[in-house]
């Protein structure tokens, strides 16, 4: 995709050749490992890859700005609560069943 | 997160042995709300996590002699939660079980690539004020197969490490990363996809981009 913005550039009426020079083999080895990129689990070599890869694929840089957000969305969720008696109430079950099995 | 560091610790030993009520009480007290999140998560509605709760905590009271101690209690009631959770889905209905290839979710286009989370620039704190934004995170969740949705939900939301998911899962580390990069990409895929036609409100109608003016100090780096 990198290489697809220059072409870009340099002849812009040549959408088909822009999406084969899209690099998508690179592409999709990248975003196989965006979860990996996301938890800084990367070695350092195929992180800068992955960064440099980023900064000039814009495709992908939105791909992984908007994996991110899921990401940030599932751990900012609100989180279910109980009330009082329902704890209590299911307690009793509980212990109702223990009792008499 | 999970249960603190103080109350995550084995009861007695010779209190375990004769099952006590007391030792339960414990038990029950210091887990029931991180048991009911989790329950609630994984089945996405309040009866049914109800109901896996009960069934977690009497598993647990029939075991709690059995438990070793080497793992973190929290980790060993995850773990019957999710066991006794696959066990409850063969009787419901529910998201057909089905793997997740990665194929699946590689863009075919610009376009695809392109599909953003329509969050408009919003902290996700923010973004999930917005009802319709909570409703269509928590149906992605619930459409995801359920061995993906409990890896996601143990690690995005719970917060438990990967090594830990495995731990609770049966599964190697590995096995848990490729599940989770499979569900977060589902996961991402649904939020997008609604986002292209449908623009959010909340919950009196006012678009989401009205509100953002609105807020203060929000705007964060996701």
């Amino acid at each position: 995709m990198a290489r697809g913005n220059t072409s870009k550039r340099q002849r812009p009426s040549a959408p088909t050749q822009r999406k084969q020079a899209h690099g998508k083999a690179h592409c999709l080895r990248i975003l196989r490992q965006l979860s990996a990129y996301i938890d800084d689990e990367i070695s350092g070599d195929i992180c800068d890859e992955i960064r440099r890869h980023l900064g000039a694929c814009p495709n992908c840089e939105t791909f992984v700005t908007s994996l991110r957000q899921t990401v940030s969305l599932c751990r900012h969720s609100p989180s279910p609560t109980l009330s009082a008696a329902s704890r209590a109430l299911m307690r009793k079950k509980i212990l109702e069943t223990t009792g008499t099995r | 997160m999970n249960a603190s560091p103080a109350t995550d610790r084995r009861p007695e030993k010779s209190s375990t042995r004769t099952r006590s009520a007391k030792d339960f009480d414990t038990l029950y007290r210091d887990h029931v709300d991180l048991m009911y999140r989790f329950a609630h998560r994984l089945c996405g509605e309040a009866e049914t996590a109800k109901d896996l709760v009960q069934e977690t905590f009497l598993n647990a009271y029939r075991g709690l002699d059995r438990f070793r101690g080497d793992a973190q209690i929290s980790t060993w009631l995850y773990t019957i939660a999710s066991r006794a959770c696959l066990r409850m889905r063969r009787k419901r209905k529910g998201a057909p079980e089905r793997e997740l290839s990665l194929e699946e979710f590689i863009p075919t286009s610009d376009g695809e690539f392109r599909l953003q989370i329509p969050i408009d620039g919003l902290s996700p704190e923010a973004a999930l004020h917005n009802k319709q934004l909570r409703e269509a995170l928590n149906t992605a969740i619930n459409q995801l197969p359920k061995k993906y949705k409990m890896v996601l939900v143990l690690r995005d939301m719970e917060g438990v490490s990967a090594k830990e998911v495995g731990t609770i899962m049966g599964l190697n580390e590995r096995a848990v990363k490729s599940r989770l990069h499979r569900a977060r990409l589902f996961v991402r895929r649904q939020l997008s996809a609604r986002g292209l036609g449908e623009p959010l409100t909340d919950h009196d109608h006012t678009p989401v981009r009205k509100r953002r003016s609105a807020s203060h100090g929000t705007r964060e780096h996701l």
